[in-house]
């Protein structure tokens, strides 16, 4: 498979392409079928029969363009490539886990998987300690998590692929210097089970279901259908997994599994207790930075007006005022070691709160520095 | 013994190369064949010695040991381009062989001479297949580690009778010597079902 910036290419030629006032009655046929999709509601097994349907009638119809006049097998195979993406791109919202049941599924899948996550080693699936190597699982883990990081099918499916290439590499690399015999399949699953796990990659089974109705036809298929094959089933050994399907005792699996249950919910409860106790305040230290990126709810006194404050209010008022200058006089002093070599990059998540953040508190720093002189 | 000189030596380079997903006719078959049996058998060791036997050894232009796809040419000049999926054969991953063997034009069903366990499992497998896989699936029953003679539990004559009973094709095979390796995916290819699609 060619890489990602080949396909970007491609995928500018082919929207050039359909600039083209030639290529007019093409666009009207995406739109049109486009539209068509907001008339009913999501029925996935129809819908990705209509969208292959689709892909089919046009590749004959972009075969036959003169737009595409002489076009190389290769030419037809790119602009088919960026229809793909752009009419996938248009209907992502409504294809991708558009059933409640879907979402459901997706959230067992990775709540198992957390679980699993605990207490599960390398050994449970009896793999050989030649191919326990964490740098290469950490890559294959990266590519896999990357999956949500695009909308395009045929994007999806390549990190499936690279997910698996770094596997692949992983079982050469062992069989040459360990003087190994190649176990195939016998190794690659295994370890392919164990990276999903430990990646715990978002939605998959949405995933797998957007790649394997949407990817066209034609291109799911030989080495790109086998390794989406072995994603689907490691995705299915995990459903079902249990004690028997691991090496490990069944009352050590279940104890395991307990725990893990227990700590999570400890974990959830401690979340929710905190935040009703300390109420909106700066919960941010405690939490993950997600949470801090979550809304205006952490700094409640933005829209308040001086007359509706009580004497109640003050502790909270003083611990965010305290907050917002710790993290103020945080930032100042990371701006100050960014190299000014280039233009400074605007922040990407300068968004919401931390918008709201900056104001207030370069006030309040303006005052102590006049008060420091 | 020497199997490899059974394949003309023009089935692999060019052909391979050409592939691109094209259409296949009734002169360029694309079959997907389905590798089953216990672990440790030697189902990869069959195919890698299928597939690298006839290049040379170092090349790395395939990904890995579970997926990989040879072309061969027979008699009548057409070609056949085998896609090997490799499955993983502990007892644990049973359950998920549907999902491999969904729409296999073939299934090679492995087991080891020097194991009845082994030979148990490919038993196992056979009337799987027979109950799920696509009816007109191709089988071939086959006896790895045919070189292991001094620690052979399953006699010759057991694989034979066992695949005749049940319409297959049986070989022994050492994929250590190459022994028949050849021999096994020649064979296969002759009985496939053609296409009945005029000659071009």
């Amino acid at each position: 498979m060619d890489s990602a910036s080949t396909q970007s290419v491609t995928f500018f030629d082919f929207l050039d392409r359909m600039r083209n006032p030639a290529s007019l009655d093409l666009v009207r046929s995406i739109k049109s079928f486009i539209v068509s999709f907001s008339f009913y509601t999501a029925n996935p097994e129809n819908d990705g029969k209509k969208v292959q349907d689709f892909f089919f009638t046009m590749e004959a119809a972009i075969r036959d363009h003169p737009l595409w006049d002489g076009a190389s097998i290769e030419e037809i195979d790119s602009a088919m490539e960026g229809l793909e993406k752009y009419v996938m791109t248009k209907l992502f919202s409504r294809t991708f886990a558009p059933l409640p049941e879907d979402v459901k599924i997706d959230q067992e899948v990775s709540e198992k998987i957390c679980l699993l996550q605990t207490f599960l080693r390398p050994e449970h699936l009896d793999i050989p300690a030649v191919l326990q190597n964490e740098a290469s699982w950490l890559l294959a883990e990266k590519e896999l998590q990357k999956i949500n990081a695009f909308k395009a099918p045929r994007e999806k499916l390549l990190c499936i692929m690279n997910c698996c290439k770094v596997i692949n590499n992983l079982l050469l690399n062992a069989s040459m210097s360990e003087n190994v015999v190649l176990a195939g399949a016998d190794d690659f699953l295994p370890v392919l089970i164990y990276v999903v796990i430990k990646a715990n990659p978002p939605q998959l089974h949405s995933n797998l279901k957007f790649i394997q109705l949407y990817r066209r036809q034609t291109k799911l298929v030989s080495e790109a259908a086998y390794y989406f094959t072995n994603l689907v089933s490691a995705k299915s050994f995990i459903v079902d997994l249990n004690a028997k399907s691991l090496s490990i005792e069944e009352i050590k699996f279940e104890e395991s599994m307990q725990a893990a249950r227990l700590a999570n919910k400890v974990a959830r409860v401690d979340i929710k207790a905190l935040r009703e106790e300390r109420g909106p305040g700066p919960s941010g230290r405690i939490h993950d930075n997600e949470t801090n990126t979550s809304g205006g709810c952490s700094y409640p006194y933005m829209e308040a007006e001086a007359g509706e404050l009580t004497v109640g209010d003050v502790e909270r008022l003083l611990s965010v005022y305290k907050d917002v200058v710790t993290k103020y006089t945080g930032l100042c002093r990371a701006v100050r070691h960014v190299p000014v070599t280039k233009k400074v990059p605007p922040a990407p998540h300068l968004e919401g709160t931390d918008v709201m953040l900056t104001q207030p508190a370069a006030e309040t720093s303006t005052s102590m520095d006049s008060q420091k002189r | 013994m020497g199997c490899a000189s059974s394949i003309p030596d023009k089935s692999a380079g060019g052909l391979n190369n050409l592939d691109n997903g094209g259409a296949p006719d009734a002169k360029n078959l694309r079959v997907k064949l389905v590798l089953l049996g216990d672990s440790g058998v030697g189902k990869s060791c069959i195919v890698l010695r299928f597939v690298r036997g006839q290049f040379d050894p170092t090349s790395k232009v395939t990904v890995g040991a579970s997926f990989l796809s040879q072309t061969i040419a027979l008699q009548d000049s057409t070609t056949v381009k085998f896609e090997i999926w490799d499955t993983a054969g502990q007892e644990r991953y049973a359950a998920l062989a549907p999902l491999y063997y969904r729409g296999a034009a073939v299934a090679v069903i492995v087991y080891d001479i020097t194991s009845s366990e082994s030979f148990t499992k490919a038993q196992y497998w056979v009337k799987e297949l027979q109950k799920h896989g696509s009816p007109d699936i191709v089988m071939a029953l086959v006896g790895n580690k045919a070189d292991l003679q001094d620690s052979r539990e399953v006699p010759a004559q057991d694989g034979i009778d066992y695949a005749e009973k049940n319409g297959m094709f049986f070989i022994e095979t050492s994929a250590k010597t190459a022994d028949n390796i050849n021999q096994l995916f020649e064979e296969i290819a002759k009985r496939l079902p053609r296409p009945s699609a005029p000659d071009s």
